[in-house]
C-alpha cells in the first residue's frame, strides 16, 4: 500500500540524516487532497512525522477549515410548540476544528498557551456580529450552545491521546473528514511541546473540493441558478414523459 | 450504496432514495394520489432539511403530473379553460408563496412552518379519508344506498365575473377557480406538493365540477404551478436537487406501474382506510417533532 510504503520511505530518510541537536520537527500527509466525489462518505488522512523526543515532550495536530460565519439559534415554547426565538451570528469561526494531541490538553501546556495558539475549542476567538449587541451579556451561553451543536455535526472534535507515538522518534495520527466537510482550504498545525511551551511548530495544508457530477450541479445551481431552474423543468417534463410513453398499454 | 446529494448537501443510501420513492409511488398507483403529501414529511424524516426537501419534491411533481396528465388528455378529460383560471391563480399563489418560503427561511423559521402546515392538512385529510373509508364500509353493508345532490348552490356562485365553463357545464364566476388556485399555489410552494388532495375535493364540492374532468384538469394546472415552484425556488432559494429528485423519480415512475395493476385488484374502503391511517400517523410523527422538547435548544447553521 502507498501509505506504508511512504511511511517506510520517510523513516528511513529519516534515520539516515542524523537529527541535530537543536530541537527538530518534521510532519507530512499521506495526501493533500480531498476530493468530494458522488459516493463520498468521509475520508481518513495519516499525519506522520518526527521529532527529537524528550521524556516530556507532547505533540498537538490542529486542523482548521475555512472561517464562516455561524448562525446560533435558540428555541423557546409557544403555546406548545418549539420556536425559533433568538438568533446571534458568529463571525470568523472556523468550520472545521479537529485537535489531536498525545495527552489531554490541560495536561501538555497552561491556559496562556492554550490561548495563543487557539488550543481547544474554549481558546478559539468567538466574536458576535454588531447587530447581536443585546445578546453580548449572555455570550458564554451562546458560546457553549456552539461548541455543543459543532461537536455534534462532527465537524468540531476533540481528539486527546489520538497520536501514537512510536520508539520515541515517530508519530502518526489519523485524521477523520466527515461526509459533511465543506470545500475550501485546510490548514494543518503540528506542534511540538516541551514543558508546556512550543519548541517547534510545523505547517501544511488539505485542499477539499467538490469533484464530479455533484460539484456540476452544486456550481450551476447557485451561479447559474435561472439556466438550472429551467433545466430542472425540462429534466421533469421529459422524464415524466418517457416513463408515460415506456409504460403505455 | 451512498450517494452524495449536491444541494441537500448530506450522502444518502441510493437504495433508500429509490426504494421510498417507489413505496410512494405505489400507493399513488393504487390511490392515484398525486404523493408528495407524503414524500415531503418522509424525506424531511430521512434527514432531508426541509427546505431541499419542498424545493425538490416540487421538481419531482413536474414530472409525475406530465406522465399522469397524458392519459387524461388522450381521454379528452382534462377542461382547459377551467385549468387555465385555476392555473393563473395557481401562478399567483405560488410566486407569493415562494417568496414567502424565502423570508421565512431568512427569519429561521421555515422548518417549523413546513410542519405545521403538513400538520393541518395531512391532519385533515386523514381524518375525512378515515371517516368517509369507515362509511363507505358500512354503505356497503346495507341495501339502497342514499345519494345526495351533485352540488348545492349557495352565495360563492353569486360572485361577479361570471364565465361559462362548457366541459365542466358550469356557469361560475371566474374568482371561484381563481380563487382556489391561489390558495393552493401558495400551498404547494410552502409544502412542495402539487395540492390535488385539496384542489380535487374543492372542485368537486366547491365548484361543483363534474368528477370525470377533475383529476385531468387539476394534473392540467399542478404541471404548471410546480414548474414555476421549481423556478422560482431554483433562483431565489437553491433548495431544488435534481439527482435526488431524479432517483425519486426512478422509484417513483416503477412503483406508480405496479400500483396501477395491484389497485385494479384490491378492495377499495379497506385500503382507502390503511393511506387514511399512513396519513395519520405522518401527521402524528410530525406532531411528535415539533411539540416534543428537542434535545438541544440551539442549533447552528452555516450563513456566510
Amino acid at each position: 500500500m502507498t501509505r506504508h510504503f511512504f511511511i517506510t520511505l520517510f523513516i528511513a530518510l529519516f534515520l539516515s540524516a542524523p537529527v541535530s541537536a537543536n530541537q527538530q520537527l518534521v510532519a507530512d500527509l499521506d495526501q493533500e487532497e480531498v476530493f468530494i466525489t458522488t459516493d463520498f462518505t468521509g475520508a481518513e488522512l495519516l499525519l506522520f512525522g518526527a521529532f527529537d523526543r524528550a521524556s516530556i515532550d507532547d505533540i498537538a495536530i490542529i486542523v482548521t477549515g475555512p472561517p464562516k460565519t455561524i448562525a446560533v439559534r435558540r428555541k423557546k415554547n409557544i403555546i406548545g410548540i418549539w420556536l425559533n426565538t433568538a438568533k446571534v451570528d458568529a463571525i470568523d469561526l472556523p468550520s472545521f476544528y479537529h485537535i489531536l494531541t498525545t495527552r489531554p490538553l490541560n495536561d501538555i501546556a497552561n491556559l496562556d498557551t492554550r490561548t495563543i495558539n487557539h488550543l481547544g475549542f474554549t481558546q478559539i476567538p468567538f466574536q458576535l456580529d454588531d447587530d447581536n449587541s443585546a445578546e453580548i451579556d449572555a455570550a458564554n451561553q451562546w458560546k457553549e450552545a456552539l461548541i455543543r451543536n459543532m461537536k455534534n455535526t462532527g465537524l468540531w472534535a476533540n481528539r486527546n491521546g489520538e497520536i501514537k507515538i512510536i520508539g520515541d522518534v515517530l508519530f502518526r495520527a489519523n485524521i477523520e473528514i466527515p461526509a459533511n466537510i465543506i470545500p475550501g482550504k485546510y490548514k494543518v498545525r503540528t506542534l511540538h511541546f516541551r514543558n508546556g511551551i512550543v519548541v517547534n511548530e510545523n505547517i501544511s495544508s488539505i485542499t477539499v473540493s467538490k469533484t464530479g457530477l455533484s460539484a456540476l450541479i452544486y456550481r450551476l445551481a447557485h451561479e447559474y441558478s435561472v439556466f438550472y431552474g429551467i433545466f430542472a423543468i425540462i429534466f421533469a417534463v421529459a422524464s415524466g414523459w418517457m416513463a408515460a410513453i415506456a409504460f403505455r398499454k | 450504496m451512498y450517494i452524495y446529494l449536491p444541494i441537500a448537501e448530506i450522502s444518502m443510501n441510493i437504495f433508500t432514495i429509490i426504494g421510498l420513492g417507489g413505496a410512494v409511488g405505489l400507493l399513488s398507483g393504487i390511490f392515484g394520489v398525486g404523493g408528495g403529501f407524503l414524500m415531503t414529511p418522509l424525506l424531511i424524516f430521512l434527514g432531508v432539511p426541509a427546505p431541499v426537501a419542498v424545493g425538490t419534491e416540487a421538481n419531482q411533481i413536474v414530472a409525475s403530473s406530465v406522465s399522469g396528465v397524458l392519459a387524461h388528455f388522450r381521454r379528452d378529460n382534462v377542461d382547459f379553460k377551467m385549468g387555465s383560471v385555476l392555473l393563473a391563480g395557481g401562478l399567483l399563489g405560488s410566486t407569493l408563496g415562494v417568496a414567502l418560503f424565502s423570508l421565512l427561511r431568512e427569519l429561521g423559521q421555515i422548518d417549523v412552518v413546513i410542519k405545521m402546515s403538513f400538520i393541518v392538512f395531512l391532519g385533515l385529510i386523514g381524518t375525512l379519508m378515515l371517516v368517509e373509508s369507515i362509511r363507505a364500509i358500512m354503505r356497503s353493508r346495507q341495501v339502497g344506498a342514499r345519494r345526495g345532490k351533485l352540488h348545492q348552490h349557495n352565495w360563492l356562485h353569486g360572485l361577479p365575473f361570471k364565465m361559462r365553463f362548457r366541459k365542466s357545464k358550469l356557469y361560475i364566476s371566474a374568482l371561484l377557480p381563481f380563487g382556489v388556485g391561489a390558495i393552493v399555489g401558495v400551498l404547494s410552494a410552502i409544502m412542495g406538493v402539487g395540492g390535488g388532495f385539496i384542489m380535487v375535493p374543492a372542485m368537486i364540492y366547491l365548484l361543483g365540477m363534474p368528477t370525470s374532468v377533475v383529476v385531468g384538469t387539476s394534473l392540467f394546472q399542478i404541471i404548471f404551478v410546480t414548474a414555476n415552484v421549481t423556478f422560482l425556488q431554483s433562483v431565489q432559494t437553491q433548495t431544488v436537487d435534481i439527482m435526488l429528485a431524479g432517483l425519486l423519480l426512478f422509484g417513483g415512475v416503477i412503483g406508480a406501474q405496479f400500483g396501477t395493476r395491484v389497485g385494479v385488484l384490491l378492495k377499495g374502503e379497506q385500503l382507502r382506510g390503511l393511506l387514511a391511517m399512513l396519513v395519520l400517523l405522518v401527521c402524528a410523527k410530525l406532531i411528535f417533532d415539533v411539540v416534543i422538547m428537542p434535545d438541544d435548544l440551539f442549533s447552528v447553521e452555516f450563513i456566510r
